[in-house]
């Protein structure tokens, strides 16, 4: 059993307020991603349930234990940084086997558990290598091998594979997660990557500017975002600005049914329109279209000129300049201090307070 | 087998090239020539032949080796003062942030703007004889202590002083290689202070302490202002050594020959320095 219970964290530096009163719980073996642009507090939030930085109100507790004042080295916690923070005066063996000869292992133990770990993570064979002789990629997994050893309650990895290419950090995401749930593990990774968010998490808490926006499943975030910023955050989105009134909202020229009155945010996913022919206000001009080989995504201009994108079947094909029909399946409305309204075409009926399933 | 001549890398060659030439010239002019004289003239005696006199002189007159032994162990024990010292507040410097830090860093940085006579002086009158010290002792009724002016221990606290802030930059420069995350990271393991010193923090500026104990012992040993003006009269480290064998004594031969010699163990510490800064080069130490 290893949970994290953070309570009312907060944290200044001078004026500036880096987290905001956060409460979170993170159960025994979740994968929780603190996900949020830079800036937004998420790899404070990390240091500080990894001791590496004080809160300037609040407590961490790691099974129902305290943990607020002690440092890195008394908790019980491992993190693997951002810049592999890999040892270069010391062979592989001697960077994993460092954190076991701090505990006086006997030799035979740390030899047998380093070979362990150094398996696990694929590196079996490389314990004499130095780090300037590995890839990147091994690099990285040379520091979550040197964080597992020591067989910690919580896994802490602060954008671990930022600094590595796409198709690297793909396959090294899923390796994570792998591990993780073979050992059931309980782990918090920081990321201000959505794809990599939604690939691996069993929840995602979305940050901005200290607080908290949004906890919840992948699918629930990507579905049913709370505020304007997650909409936009998470996923591809098209935000645009609009006037709510008669049932209808206005924004950019495309009309679409929607409850209450005053200005509003209306949120559209790009797949969730359809091309028809072109009709009065659900007309658009197309300016490109790209070809991702397994869908197509229309960039195309509505009547003021704002950008719309819509992806759709792979054999659709329309010209620059071409007008072409929109038909939006479900759509969003955001107004201040309300909760959010959802839609759908078929039933054009708001479903607030609909969970998904 | 067929060459192909890259005309933009040899012109990028010769244009390198050109960038040193003028600062070997010069090294060439200034320092080796002049030493090779001095060595050639300490051996070489026009109508006489070859002669080792003026070394066999040095090395079996018992004051010559005195005064030698007395730089050497100045020169050792000033420069591990000077790392000993620079070293806590080179970490505290490349670990922390703030005001407080850069307070600690302008104040440990200070002594490179004063000049070693004001040093020197400053020194007699805290530390001298009948100085602050003194003064504030007998106004407590306390008995006075031995003074360490004209002592070993006068110039090595005025060259612990004086060298500091070198020492410290050269140190902080290392300290820029060591990573914050590789620190946080033994930390994150369970290491402590020390271990993390020990283990993770030395290994990687090795070569920097080297260098810094090599720019140290090369100042050293040639140093003569404050050794002149607060050290002991018998013996005397190489610097007034060799000024008072040329001037008070007139007596050149003695002099270039203890200037060779002085030089002889400069080289050898510039190997070393050479040495570090090629390792340094090749990679992260």
């Amino acid at each position: 059993m290893a949970q994290v219970r953070l309570s009312g964290i907060a944290k200044t530096f001078g004026k500036v307020t880096a987290l905001d009163a956060m409460d979170l719980v993170i159960d025994d073996g979740e994968l929780v991603c603190l996900l949020g642009p830079s800036g937004s507090g998420k790899s404070t939030l990390l240091r500080i349930i990894g001791g590496f930085e004080m809160p300037s109100e609040g407590t961490i507790a790691i099974d129902g234990v305290d943990v607020t004042d002690l440092p890195p080295e008394q908790r019980p916690t491992a993190m693997v940084f951002q810049s592999h923070a890999l040892w270069s005066h010391m062979t592989v063996f001697g960077n994993v086997a460092f954190g076991l000869k701090l505990r006086h292992l006997p030799k035979a133990e740390i030899r047998d558990r380093v070979e362990r770990v150094l398996d696990l993570v694929g590196l079996s064979g490389y314990g004499a290598r130095l780090p300037s002789q590995l890839s990147g990629g091994q690099q990285q997994r040379v520091a979550l091998a040197r964080s597992l050893v020591i067989e910690p309650k919580i896994l802490l990895l602060d954008e671990p594979f930022a600094s590595l290419d796409q198709h690297l950090r793909e396959r090294l995401r899923d390796e994570v997660r792998d591990i993780q749930q073979r050992l059931g593990i309980t782990a918090v990774f920081v990321t201000h990557g959505q794809d990599e968010a939604l690939a691996i998490s069993d929840r995602i808490v979305v940050l901005a500017d200290g607080r908290m926006q949004q906890v919840g499943r992948p699918g629930e975030i990507y579905a049913e975002p709370k505020t304007a910023f997650v909409a936009g955050f998470i996923g591809a989105m098209n935000m645009l600005d609009g006037t709510l009134a008669d049932g209808e909202i206005l924004a950019s020229g495309l009309r679409l049914p929607a409850e209450g009155s005053g200005l509003a945010r209306l949120a559209i996913r790009p797949e969730d329109i359809s091309l028809t022919e072109p009709e009065e206000g659900r007309t658009m001009t197309v300016r490109r279209m790209i070809d991702f080989g397994a869908h197509v995504v229309i960039d195309g201009k509505l009547a003021d000129g704002t950008h719309l994108r819509i992806q759709t079947d792979k054999a659709i094909r329309v010209s620059q300049g071409e007008q072409i029909g929109i038909c939006v399946e479900s759509w969003t409305v955001f107004t201040d201090g309300d909760e959010p309204r959802r839609y759908r075409s078929d039933t054009v009926r708001s479903f607030r307070g609909a969970r998904y399933a | 087998m067929v060459t192909v001549s890259h005309p933009r890398a040899e012109g990028g060659r010769l244009s390198g090239l050109l960038l040193v030439a003028l600062p070997v010239v010069l090294l060439i002019w200034l320092v080796l020539w002049p030493v090779l004289q001095a060595f050639v003239g300490t051996l070489y005696f026009p109508g006489k032949g070859f002669s080792a006199a003026s070394y066999v002189y040095f090395f079996s007159d018992a004051y010559s080796l005195r005064n030698l032994w007395l730089t050497l162990w100045v020169t050792a024990l000033t420069s591990a003062l000077r790392v000993a010292f620079a070293m806590p507040i080179a970490i505290y410097l490349r670990f922390r942030k703030g005001s407080i830090a850069a307070f600690v860093q302008s104040l440990a940085l200070f002594p490179m703007f004063v000049p070693s006579v004001l040093v020197a002086y400053a020194f007699i009158r805290v530390l001298g004889p009948n100085g602050i010290i003194d003064t504030l002792l007998v106004a407590v009724h306390l008995p006075k202590l031995p003074s360490p002016y004209l002592a070993p221990a006068g110039p090595i606290i005025g060259l612990v002083w004086e060298g500091l802030p070198l020492t410290l930059l050269l140190l902080l420069s290392g300290l820029g290689r060591v990573s914050t995350a590789s620190v946080e990271a033994a930390r994150d393991l369970g290491a402590k202070g020390w271990t993390i010193f020990t283990r993770i923090i030395l290994p990687r500026i090795q070569s920097s302490i080297i260098v810094a104990l090599a720019f140290n012992v090369l100042g050293l040993f040639s140093a003569f202002t404050l050794p002149y003006l607060l050290g002991p009269a018998s013996p005397e480290m190489m610097g007034p050594y060799m000024q008072r064998t040329f001037s008070d004594n007139a007596d050149p031969l003695n002099a270039t020959t203890q200037a060779v010699i002085t030089f002889a163990f400069c080289a050898a510490f510039g190997v070393i320095y050479v040495r570090a800064i090629a390792k340094g080069r090749k990679g992260p130490a």
